[in-house]
């Protein structure tokens, strides 16, 4: 059994969710009648434990333990729910605000670690690259993607494209500046130090 | 149907087609020089932030800075239509303008910080540019200008079996202004009637995601290629010869991992992958190596497009 | 002298809604007028007592009222202060302009001062005058043959009134005549929709009192006094209605066939045809879209009832009343792809199974599917295109297809006990008896799924139904080989058409607007037409029957108690006016003609806006009711007392705009103590010169709002940029006046407006 107090406040959570920037949907979440839609049409709701539905149950209910649980990290971002709820609801919204929430707190730091190569990519070259870290996946799973890789600059010749564009230094130094400036790179920094500082335990 | 510009048109690098599927890029250059569309490439712009934005990476606030920085670019060079190649810098443009615009204490928040660090020239002021008016993808260019596109067809592909799979960050994110359609979308399969062609139409999961569901791939790839082989395995079904796409990380999953998730089902999959652009690029005549960059891809073109016959012959 | 008056002003507490804010007391004090009454709810029978009592005792020529909104009571107060002239009361807002908007109490009981004094000054302008009493011709127009229609002329035609029931298709007997099986809740049984139907069908064919146009539409109408001049047009039925016996030869002969769209399309028929058995008139009608003109049905016909020649016929029709029951349509499942309504024969409408389980339908009453087998298993999904904010959907529940989809899965499961229905419900609406239907349905092992499924797709021999079962949480693919949508009800395109004719209001998703929902649920914005049915808003049979009578008795009362109107209209001095037509051209809304050689005023449709004064050269024309006089004089009241920094806004509404702003106070939201706002006639009267010296004496803004839909709309827009243009030339600053569009729903952006405009007008003074 659970017992809602008096002084709960069950709807802050969801209010705090439609305060966020990303929000595009307004009081979208107040208005979920808990129809399902979202859930018959996830492709992670098809082959896992993710349920859209739950998470604004959830979200609705004031359960804030929510942005600690594995599941929230299935959603592929397709925006389906987005595209049919019929309340104007969006649960990949929510999803990615949740997670926002749960990297602000911490919580999620350790599932950004393998995906720090886009954040170096950026302040290095100013495009998002696939890190590095992944290639040696890609080069099991995909017969021929890193031959591949290594022709690039003739391949692009033979389609009269320049050379994979290296900004200038002037443009990579104006983003670099911006994600300084956004609060970006010391974000970076704390889950580099986390993931370090993990690291360390382990050896230790 | 929003109206949807032919001129000043900034044509917006992909950073996946730019590695991944450099043809997708000479194609629509290819494509895009037929029909007489005004577009120009910029050094200057950056990568959406897409990627990393989906990796949960950039907040919006990063993601939204770095738009301004693009749209500012866009605007000082008179080229205020951006067109995207990939479906996610359309969603991700698209979101940002919107929010610029919309959001006030975002906008200011973001001038007020390009205004202390000596980037004022970046600032973005509320409805420079406009969500319905001023971004679109390259699908929407080819959509307004397909009367055109049948002037310039010179081999018939109506023998194969052509099923379109229609990215969801084009059509699903802002789905009030997509052209043809979002519950079953059906602007490639339009277009690509315009060659001479007819598409399946609808088949199970058209409307589904590719599986490459960003982190999914990499960090849960028993999940990401499972949701991708419900589609591989409908389109396979139907017998289908050439999948069209819109969107390269779409491109990435099914055409790099088609081997690996053919073992997976157990099966045998054939289907050829190619973007909208190079599907008619290479019904304009564009060459192989040169246009449509062929080379790129890991299911070999010529596995399913041996010879090509000519309109009328 | 207008000053020697004596005026009584009488406070209403509104059982706290008025005092708990403002400070009675202190109002009391400061009026300087002849009689103060003060009680706790004035529009009682107790109040009435109290002013009449203080009108007699202390001889008032005038009196205010300070109550609640005009739009609430001023009927009311009007009859209170008989035997004084109703037009010589005037009320002051308190409630929904102050108590209700503002909870500083200093600040609102200043504002109630100041709008009690504003009243003082404006009810001294007034003038006894009488209102004008219209008496309408009595014949009726109903617009719709379908159960609404019908109930509705028949209920007239009862009670002596000519009815003409006019009817776009060959036939009257509307989606009742489809519908197969009816149910009642109490009953907890169907029956034949056909049986009850045919009685009413009959008894209004008999009823002398009506005459049934079928094939005839309304292109045309005008108002004048209350009387509605219509423009019918009757489209070619090809086949003599008195001379044809029905007998069936000419479909027989006939080589072309169609989809039976009164089976759905779900059969054929040829292209001259009966549309139904019971279809009346009996006779059959030729689609001449459709037809050859090979003349095999004229060579088959022993009647000689057959032409195929025809042209369609104008006919006038002079009504004092209309009653709109032009019906709806059901939602188009192209915009829902995802269900495979489009591509597969067995994904059907409710309406459809209606007609597949309908004795006279095209399976003579069997459930089949296409490929003739009984189904195994049958889904319905609910909520099909309503309850949803996505593009083309709707968002209002269309009401009645919860208990649709309990008929029709009752139906099936009396024929088919082996057959398993499932429906997957959002929510199952059932209110009063209908859940005990639910219960009997339960009973009768129909299963349900809470859920609304995503898609449909063909798998083999069977469909997939992808949902989540919300109840357990989880994904489900459920087999099925029959899928029944419930698609939502949305308006006819009758009944879009016959709202621009007609031009009477609609709500957001298209539906004839009534004039209120709680009280006034069959009248529409104009005054003489009437909506029953589906045209109105989703409902069921015995609710349009419900409404269609109401109808009826409200045309009556009209027929019987003549129509009153407010006297603030034009009036013309026919011994200047020398009959150019310049007011005729400017007036725009058509309420001007010439009539006997003179210039005729409709009482019906004058407005009062003033908008002919301004061109009439002989100046031949005035507009009772001192209005000039008592917009200034309450300006002049507004600002008699301002205090040295306090920030005045006038606020310039009509009636529609007035509505809003009292909304701003039902809804308790609230805007700047600045905002005083001035209720006229036409925001149109309200000229430079008031603007002018509202503003040399004390007023800091101007703020004039009118509704878009409004006829003057333009004109006043216009208008509002002179004006600004003249500001400029006397020296003021044309940012003091706004013009702003207001729309009824839209209170809370009026609201918006009012504390947007006080912030500018701050900021101006600041500088």
């Amino acid at each position: 059994m659970t017992t809602q107090k008096i002084s709960d406040s069950p709807i802050d959570f969801a209010e705090k969710i439609i305060r966020d920037v990303k929000n595009s949907k307004e009081d979208g979440v107040l208005k979920c009648v808990q129809c399902g839609m979202c859930t018959s049409t996830c492709p992670a709701a098809r082959h896992s434990d993710y349920n859209p539905r739950d998470i604004i149950e959830r979200v609705l209910e004031g359960d804030e333990t929510i942005i600690e649980d594995d599941c929230i990290w299935n959603c592929f971002y397709c925006y389906t729910c987005h595209s049919v709820c019929p309340v104007g609801n969006s649960v990949c919204e929510v999803n990615q605000i949740l997670k926002q929430i749960a990297i602000e707190s911490g919580i999620g730091y350790d599932k950004l670690y393998e995906y720090m190569g886009f954040a170096d990519s950026y302040f290095t070259a100013a495009i998002g690259a696939i890190p590095e870290r992944f290639f040696a996946d890609i080069d099991r799973d995909v017969p021929g993607w890193w031959d591949f890789r290594q022709n690039l600059d003739e391949i692009r010749k033979e389609l009269d494209l320049d050379p994979p564009l290296m900004p200038s230094r002037e443009v990579i130094d104006e983003v670099s500046t911006i994600l300084t400036i956004t609060g970006f790179k010391d974000k970076i920094e704390r889950i580099r130090q986390s993931e370090e500082d993990e690291n360390e335990e382990r050896t230790d | 149907m929003k109206n949807v510009p032919t001129k000043d048109i900034l044509l917006f690098r992909s950073c996946l087609v730019s590695v991944e599927y450099p043809g997708v890029e000479a194609s629509t250059k290819y494509v895009f020089d037929r029909l007489g569309v005004d577009y120009e490439i910029s050094p200057k712009q950056t990568c959406c932030t897409g990627l990393g934005h989906y990796s949960d990476v950039f907040d919006q606030i990063d993601t939204s800075a770095i738009g301004a920085r693009n749209f500012r670019i866009a605007k000082d060079e008179g080229r205020p239509n951006l067109v995207m190649m990939c479906a996610t810098c359309y969603a991700i443009n698209k979101k940002s303008v919107k929010l610029l615009n919309k959001k006030d204490d975002l906008r200011n928040h973001i001038n007020q910080l390009f205004d202390e660090n000596g980037l004022s020239h970046l600032k973005y002021e509320k409805d420079d540019l406009k969500p319905t008016e001023n971004i679109f993808h390259v699908v929407d260019i080819l959509y307004a200008k397909k009367d055109e596109i049948k002037k310039h067809i010179k081999y018939d592909l109506s023998d194969y079996k052509i099923a379109t799979h229609h990215g969801c960050h084009y059509c699903k994110v802002h789905y009030e202004d997509t052209i043809g359609g979002v519950r079953d979308p059906n602007i490639m399969d339009e277009i690509i009637e315009e060659c001479g062609c007819r598409t399946i139409g609808w088949y199970d999961h058209k409307r589904a995601t590719c599986g490459t569901g960003f982190r999914q791939r990499y960090s849960n790839p028993d999940l990401s290629f499972t949701a991708t082989a419900d589609k591989m395995n409908a389109i396979d079904d139907e017998d289908v010869d050439i999948l069209v796409h819109l969107c390269p990380n779409c491109h990435i999953q099914f055409d790099r991992y088609q081997h690996l998730i053919a073992e997976r089902e157990g099966r045998k999959f054939r289907a050829i992958h190619l973007n909208i652009a190079q599907f008619i690029a290479l019904a304009m005549g564009g060459d192989f190596d040169k246009v449509i960059g062929v080379k790129a891809h890991t299911v070999p073109i010529d596995s399913v497009i041996k010879d090509l016959k000519e309109v009328g012959k | 002298m207008r000053d020697d008056l004596k005026v009584g002003v009488f406070l209403c507490e509104c059982g706290g809604n008025i005092s708990d804010i403002i400070d009675l007391d202190k109002v009391r004090e400061e009026l300087d007028v002849d009689f103060i009454g003060q009680f706790e709810n004035l529009c009682s029978l107790n109040g009435r007592k109290i002013i009449r009592d203080a009108i007699f005792d202390h001889d008032l020529d005038r009196v205010v009222v300070a109550a609640c909104s005009p739009i609430s009571h001023e009927k009311t107060f009007q009859d209170y202060v008989k035997p004084l002239n109703p037009y010589l009361m005037d009320m002051a807002n308190i409630r929904e302009q102050c108590s209700w908007v503002h909870d500083d109490h200093d600040l609102a009981t200043q504002k109630a001062l100041t709008l009690i004094n504003a009243s003082i000054e404006k009810v001294k302008q007034s003038d006894a005058v009488d209102p004008i009493y219209c008496q309408t011709p009595e014949e009726v127009a109903v617009i719709g043959g379908g159960i609404a229609g019908m109930n509705a002329a028949l209920s007239l035609a009862k009670q002596g009134t000519k009815v003409t029931l006019i009817e776009q298709s060959p036939s009257i007997g509307g989606h009742m005549a489809k519908i197969g099986k009816v149910f009642s809740p109490v009953k907890i049984a169907e029956e034949c929709g056909m049986c009850l139907l045919n009685p009413i069908l009959n008894e209004l064919v008999w009823n002398e009192n009506i005459e049934v146009l079928t094939n005839t539409k309304v292109i045309e109408a005008e108002r004048r006094a209350g009387t509605y001049n219509l423009i019918l047009e009757k489209s070619p039925r090809y086949v003599d209605t008195e001379r044809c016996i029905a007998c069936g030869k000419c479909a027989e002969a006939c080589e072309v066939e169609v989809p039976n769209d009164w089976n759905d399309n779900l059969s054929m028929r040829k292209a001259i045809y009966r549309p139904f058995g019971q279809s009346y008139p009996e006779a059959y009608v030729i689609d001449m879209d459709n037809c050859t003109k090979c003349s095999n049905c004229v060579k088959a016909c022993t009647m000689k009832a057959i032409k195929l020649r025809g042209r369609a016929e104008r006919i006038p029709l002079q009504v004092g009343s209309v009653v709109v029951a032009t019906g709806h349509k059901l939602f188009d499942m192209e915009k829902r792809p995802e269900y495979g309504y489009t591509r597969y024969d067995d994904v059907i409408t409710q309406s459809e199974l209606g007609r597949i389980t309908g004795v006279n339908g095209p399976t003579k009453g069997k459930l089949l599917k296409s490929n003739g087998e009984v189904p195994k298993r049958v889904v319905m999904i609910q909520c099909v295109g309503s309850r949803d904010e996505k593009p083309d959907g709707h968002r209002y529940c269309s009401k009645i297809c919860c208990t649709v989809a309990l008929k029709n899965a009752n139906i099936i499961k009396h024929k088919y006990p082996d057959t398993d229905v499932l429906i997957c419900y959002t929510d199952v609406r059932t209110p009063g008896m209908f859940e005990k239907y639910y219960k009997h349905t339960q009973e009768n092992e129909v299963r349900f799924l809470r859920g609304r499924p995503g898609e449909v797709v063909r798998k083999g021999d069977n469909f997939i139904v992808r949902t989540e079962d919300t109840l357990k949480g989880e994904f489900v693919e459920i087999e099925a080989d029959m899928v029944v949508l419930s698609t939502a009800m949305e308006p006819s395109e009758g009944t879009k058409e016959i709202a621009e004719i007609l031009n009477v209001g609609i709500t957001e998703d298209g539906f004839i607007k009534e004039s209120h929902p709680k009280i006034k649920p069959v009248a529409t914005d104009v005054q003489g037409i009437f909506v029953c049915g589906t045209a109105h808003e989703p409902k069921d049979i015995t609710d349009s029957i419900m409404q269609a009578t109401a109808a009826a008795a409200k045309v009556n009362e009209y027929n019987y108690g003549g129509v009153e109107i407010e006297p603030f209209i034009a009036e013309i001095d026919t011994e200047k006016c020398i009959v150019c037509g310049d007011c005729i051209n400017r007036c725009k809304y058509k309420s001007m003609s010439i009539q006997n050689d003179q210039i005729y005023i409709d009482p019906m449709s004058c407005t009062g806006c003033g908008k002919c004064l301004v061109g009439c050269k002989q100046r031949a024309i005035t507009v009772n009711g001192n209005i000039d006089e008592k917009i200034l004089s309450t300006i002049k009241g507004v600002l008699s007392k301002k205090r040295p920094g306090q920030r005045m806004i006038l606020v310039f509404l009509d009636n529609i705009g007035y509505t809003a702003a009292d909304n701003i106070g039902v809804n308790r939201l609230s805007y700047p103590e600045s905002i005083h706002i001035i209720k006229v006639i036409s925001v149109n009267r309200v000229t430079p010169k008031h603007i002018h010296y509202a503003l040399d004496n004390g007023a800091d803004g101007v703020f004039i709002g009118e509704f878009p839909g409004d006829l003057m709309y333009d004109e006043v827009e216009r208008k509002i940029q002179r004006v600004k243009d003249r500001i400029v030339e006397m020296g003021q600053n044309p940012d003091r006046i706004t013009f702003s569009k207001v729309y009824i729903p839209y209170f809370s952006g009026l609201a918006r407006k009012f504390t947007e405009f006080d912030a500018e007008i701050s900021q101006l003074d600041g500088k």
